[in-house]
């Protein structure tokens, strides 16, 4: 293995970037400027196959996990659809979060019994051909519904457009089928994200940690077998393009802190931004973190080049930033409050911020000592993090046994112990790249607080709102990068079975999550 | 590499090992209720710690888990002790942060059945609220809550695993998969299996081809 081309391959890849490097990214630059499709050309070029396979594995999985779902059981999927309906048959974005969806959808929801259905572990989807029948009945008389759109769209009223439109995409071209034909169709455009998931987490750990090709390969195939994944690219939701999203940028940032800061890499991490902006407002909390990425890069390019580096970070940060500047002028101008509902959202902003801290703090971490319990009889990190992680599907009242999510603990400590190995191993690197790490984290930190500071607007009525393991899914490519570092901590000799090892153990995870989903709904 | 190989088969061979074990085992199934119609009404509520306690419940012997009609958004660990003429027939607990309108708790299966016993579910509380669910009752036959009676009964399951396999059930369980979709049909189940099946044998493939 030692003299495979592939190795070879890795080793000149580890070798910091040369001046012909400099020049392939220099004639990158300006087939950038020859035309945006010789430029997508040159870029789908420089992918291995490999990651193309583990993006075909992703999304057959979430396709998979579409069929096992059944319809609307998935979280806020009702108000997604009706977003998407809006949006394709009135070309307006829904007016109220109001739950009071259109006469069509509200059908098809009865026929499914989807009222009894979800939160009601104990309840099954409809099993006779009696309900089958009275369901086709109902789907014929929906579509008789003269009214277009739907002005309600629940939680999913208050997000930004771009996901819904890209989703109405399908939804028209199945404008002729009933509702649930345009629902599965919509349910595969989320599953192609999912594919997209995997291969930025792929090209993200190829660029992070170059050193170890077939590691790529261990972190791009786990990461499309995770089952979380698969389940929430398999419904119509907007957290499977903020997936995708949040780890091009991440490839994006890993391939500027490797290779530098030029013209064509601020501008795609500022176009990244303005898309994951534009996609889900928890993109908001990635944002500080991505900024400060450019930020660091522009700063180590300012070194090299002297100030014209600032101009990509102006270029960058100009592109990131025109949604929110774009919608907070349309506020403005419009009489609304200046970020819209994100504005209402802090002024109902309530308790101390020291208050608020010790919430965020014991959302994640064991509370300190003197601090309000605000999660008594509650370990967060254990309960709702990882046992969200191993296991929380349809309107997240399908979990495992309580015996599994212990069991996991097993796999996940040997993991955790693995990649720290690796990471003590290689300590005199990571000192070097101090900055990059930095912007990682403060990627993670800002999301978490996002999520933490959200969570406490329903406290105490509600302990852990937000308190769902995917919302840290925009993180997948740090995970991809653990798994990587983990097989990696097994040594050269067994680091190629240990990465097999966590494929599989992933593989499995994500049969037996289908099992249980199928076991919930039709068992 | 030789390594990679044999850690991909054996990985595979336990996973087809643990799907047929998990699929010779029975769903649990309902083995008695105590008839209180289940139509979500509330009965009461709370946001601190409780003991509920519900009295002349049918416990049937063999049961190995008992389904409460408590809804909550992030649930706390819950205890139950079931016990008749001052002695405990059996008791279990189940941890935190559950979802949902029912509690599921384990307990150690009874070897017989008891005619009239208490079952008393207990957590703690601190802000959450925990919803409890059931139909209007007399005081008598009412859920009592730290000892004062509420206006009803709360709806309580006795789950026991059932007499068929998952593996006997699995044609029954493909139908039902078919129904409610766009194009029904058995053949639904089909594609699932096929796309996990593709899976499987490109992620084994990519593993041989790039790690291996």
């Amino acid at each position: 293995m030692s003299t495979s081309p592939a190795t070879r391959r890795a080793r000149a890849a580890k070798r910091k970037p040369t001046r012909g490097r400099k020049q392939s990214a220099d004639r990158q630059a300006s087939k950038l400027a020859d035309g945006p499709r010789a430029a997508m050309r040159a870029v789908l070029r420089q992918v291995p196959t490999a990651a193309w396979m583990c993006a075909l594995v992703a999304l057959l999985n979430a396709a998979c996990w579409s069929i096992v779902t059944p319809p609307f059981q998935s979280p806020d999927e009702p108000d997604h659809f009706a977003y998407v309906k809006q949006l394709a048959e009135t070309s307006q974005l829904p007016a109220t979060s109001s739950e009071q969806f259109s006469y069509e959808e509200l059908t098809v929801l009865t026929g499914l019994h989807n009222f009894q259905v979800r939160l009601q572990p104990q309840t099954h989807t409809i099993a006779s051909q009696a309900e089958e029948r009275a369901l086709q009945r109902l789907l014929e008389q929906a579509t008789t519904d003269p009214t277009p759109g739907s002005p309600n769209a629940g939680v999913a009223a208050s997000e930004p457009p771009l996901y819904y439109t890209l989703e109405a995409i399908p939804y028209l071209i199945a404008r002729g089928d009933s509702e649930l034909a345009r629902l599965q169709l919509m349910r595969l455009l989320s599953a192609l994200f999912a594919g997209l998931t995997a291969l930025f987490v792929f090209m993200f750990v190829r660029e992070a940690l170059p050193e170890v090709r077939w590691a790529w390969t261990t972190a791009g195939l786990a990461v499309a077998l995770i089952p979380l994944l698969g389940f929430m690219s398999g419904s119509v939701n907007p957290d499977s393009m903020l997936f995708a999203v949040s780890a091009a940028i991440f490839y994006a940032l890993a391939y500027a802190f490797r290779r530098g800061l030029d013209r064509a890499s601020a501008v795609a991490i500022g176009c990244l931004t303005a898309i994951g902006l534009l996609t889900k407002l928890n993109f908001v909390g990635l944002a500080p973190g991505v900024l400060l990425g450019l930020l660091v890069l522009s700063v180590r390019a300012a070194r090299a080049s002297g100030r014209s580096a600032y101009r990509h970070l102006a270029l960058g940060g100009g592109i990131a930033l025109s949604p929110v500047v774009l919608y907070a002028g349309v506020n403005v101008f419009s009489g609304h409050p200046t970020l819209g509902l994100l504005s209402t959202a802090i002024d109902n902003a309530h308790g101390s911020l020291v208050a608020q801290a010790n919430y965020i703090w014991q959302l994640y971490l064991p509370r300190l000592p003197g601090t309000v319990n605000d999660f008594p009889g509650i370990f967060t990190a254990r309960q709702f993090w990882f046992d969200g992680y191993v296991g929380q599907y349809g309107w997240l009242d399908t979990p495992f046994p309580a015996w599994v999510d212990s069991v996991a603990l097993i796999p996940a400590a040997a993991i955790a112990l693995l990649c720290a190995r690796s990471l003590v191993e290689h300590r005199a690197l990571l000192r070097g790249r101090a900055g990059e790490i930095a912007v990682y984290a403060a990627m993670a930190l800002g999301l978490m607080l996002l999520i933490g500071a959200d969570s406490f607007r329903a406290f105490p009525a509600t302990d852990g709102e937000y308190a769902q393991a995917r919302y840290l899914l925009p993180l997948l490519p740090l995970l991809g990068a653990i798994l990587a570092l983990a097989a990696r901590g097994a040594g050269r000799r067994l680091g190629p079975a240990a990465g097999t090892l966590i494929v599989v153990l992933f593989l499995a995870h994500d049969v037996f999550s289908q099992l249980q989903v199928v076991a919930r709904y039709y068992g | 590499m030789h390594s990679v190989r044999i850690t991909l088969l054996a990985g595979l061979a336990l996973l087809a090992i643990a799907i047929v074990l998990t699929l010779s085992q029975s769903p649990v199934s309902v083995a008695g209720t105590n008839k209180v119609p289940n139509n979500e009404a509330s009965i009461g509520s709370t946001t601190r710690s409780a003991t509920y306690c519900q009295a002349h419940e049918a416990i049937p012997g063999g049961v190995s888990a008992i389904r409460l009609w408590l809804d909550a958004a992030a649930g706390p660990r819950v205890s139950v002790v079931v016990s008749a003429g001052g002695r405990v027939i059996t008791r279990g607990s189940r941890g935190s942060a559950w979802i949902g309108g029912s509690v599921t708790i384990p307990v150690k299966p009874p070897p017989q059945t008891v005619s009239s016993a208490t079952v008393c579910a207990s957590f703690q509380l601190l802000d959450e609220t925990v919803v409890v669910q059931g139909s209007a009752a007399p005081a008598t036959l009412a859920v009592s809550q730290n000892g004062a009676p509420l206006n009803g009964r709360m709806r309580i399951e006795y789950l026991h695993p059932g007499a068929n396999s998952w593996l006997s059930l699995a044609l029954q369980v493909a139908r039902r998969m078919g129904l409610g979709r766009a194009a029904a049909g058995t053949w639904i189940t089909l594609v699932a299996l096929a796309l996990l099946a593709a899976v499987t044998v490109l992620a084994s493939r990519l593993v041989l081809k790039e790690i291996g």
